[in-house]
């Protein structure tokens, strides 16, 4: 049984896309379908660069690091927004945490 | 008689069938299809059937062939999206093989070409292609009746193939005759059970609309899902968001091969790359009395309220 819920992410947890979903593009927003419950999620444009980048083990820190030089924002809220969408990913079971939290 | 049957080509689903068994109900051509050309042959499947894994009792599939087993009818393999051969049962009633050609068939061997169906009928309103979906009993073949006595043409009956260019969906006609032999519908469907019966649980004709069908491709506008209950009254309502790829999905014909043909992703993004673009709608009727004027009506406003919208 899965604990995600309680999982408390830090800029150092390093995460990575769980198996059996399929993205897809939809006009520039990233859909995605999980196999297992049959729920579909649109994670948007910059939700899509997120778990697209979850493909291989990678830590928040990092993933900040490109969404800042992608869409040009500044390293805080890359970060904060980075945390907020990845632990909404944990809670619906999309994403597994490797280490660091 | 093998390699000496006469092979007649037929349109139909955007393909030339090129057919050992003799299909009356399709026009003939010599051309090949927008799709292609596909060929219907007769032989022993007896001894592949045996090796070919099994998904369910009926139901076998290896590399892009899919084969199933309607008892005292047929085997049938269905390959690479080009060979339907079909192996008769003694005895078997040609009208039943050839239901099964037409139908599981041409629908497995659309997805193998990379073809989305969708289980339904789809009508010409106002001179572009409208999709009519739904559970079994939802009323979609009632509605359809309804709508070609009104005088608007059918594009296909039961399976409606779409054709995906550059995220714009188009409706492919299917072959001139409503078919209301709901039994092959769910055939594949693999959560029934391997015994139930098959045949004469609902026989009603099938009828020729050779007049009354469009035999072009037109652009399809939009969905109409037809739900039954709650209401008292028919009502429409816009469905949207994720909603409609969970639409697409539901009413893909036989879905319950996406997985076992491995094509899910394929089918997927397919979806995905013209759901935002296609209208759909939610129609409901009341489960008691005769519905279809009513809906028609909503239908038309639904659609010239959209074309409005657009032109505004």
């Amino acid at each position: 049984m899965s604990m995600n819920t309680a999982e408390v992410l830090s800029l150092d947890s390093v995460l990575v896309q769980r198996e059996g979903n399929i993205a897809s593009d939809m006009d520039g927003e990233k859909v995605m379908l999980n196999v297992k419950n049959g729920k579909y999620y649109n994670l948007g444009e910059v939700g899509g660069a997120i778990w697209e980048a979850l493909a291989s083990p990678v830590s928040i820190r990092r993933i900040a690091e490109i969404m800042q030089e992608t869409f040009e924002v500044p390293a805080e809220l890359a970060q904060q927004d980075v945390i907020d969408f990845v632990q909404n990913l944990l809670n619906e079971d999309l994403v597994a945490v490797v280490s660091g939290s | 008689m093998a390699g000496t049957a006469q092979c007649l080509g037929y349109k139909a689903f955007g393909l030339q069938i090129l057919s050992e068994f003799p299909l009356p109900e399709l026009p003939r051509t010599d051309l090949p299809g927008q799709i292609g050309s596909v060929s219907v042959v007769q032989a022993d499947l007896s001894a592949r059937w045996e090796t070919i894994p099994k998904i369910t009792a009926n139901l076998g599939t290896a590399g892009n062939e899919v084969m199933f087993m309607v008892k005292d009818t047929a085997i049938f393999s269905i390959q690479n999206g080009s060979t339907i051969t079909v192996s008769p049962a003694a005895g078997a009633d040609p009208d039943s093989v050839r239901l099964f050609i037409l139908g599981s068939c041409m629908g497995v061997l659309l997805m193998q070409k990379g073809i989305l169906a969708l289980h339904g009928s789809s009508l010409v309103l106002e001179g572009k292609a409208y999709a009519l979906v739904g559970r079994s009993g939802a009323g979609k073949s009632t509605l359809a009746s309804y709508l070609m006595d009104q005088g608007h043409l059918m594009v296909s009956d039961d399976v409606i193939p779409v054709l995906v260019h550059n995220g714009h969906p188009l409706a492919v006609p299917g072959y001139p005759q409503q078919k209301l032999w709901q039994q092959s519908l769910d055939y594949l469907g693999m959560n029934s059970s391997a015994y139930r019966p098959l045949f004469r649980r609902e026989t009603k004709f099938a009828v020729p609309v050779h007049d009354r069908f469009q035999s072009e491709p037109l652009p399809l506008a939009g969905i109409f899902e037809l739900a039954v209950g709650g209401a008292e009254e028919v009502k429409v309502e816009p469905v949207n968001g994720l909603e409609r790829l969970h639409i697409l999905y539901n009413h893909t014909y036989q879905k319950a091969l996406v997985d076992p043909m491995g094509i899910r992703e394929w089918h997927f993004g397919l979806l995905a790359s013209f759901v935002n673009r296609l209208p759909m709608y939610r129609l409901t009727r009341p489960e008691q009395g005769f519905s279809a004027p009513r809906q028609t009506e909503l239908i038309m406003e639904t659609i010239k309220q959209k074309m409005e919208e657009m032109n505004r």
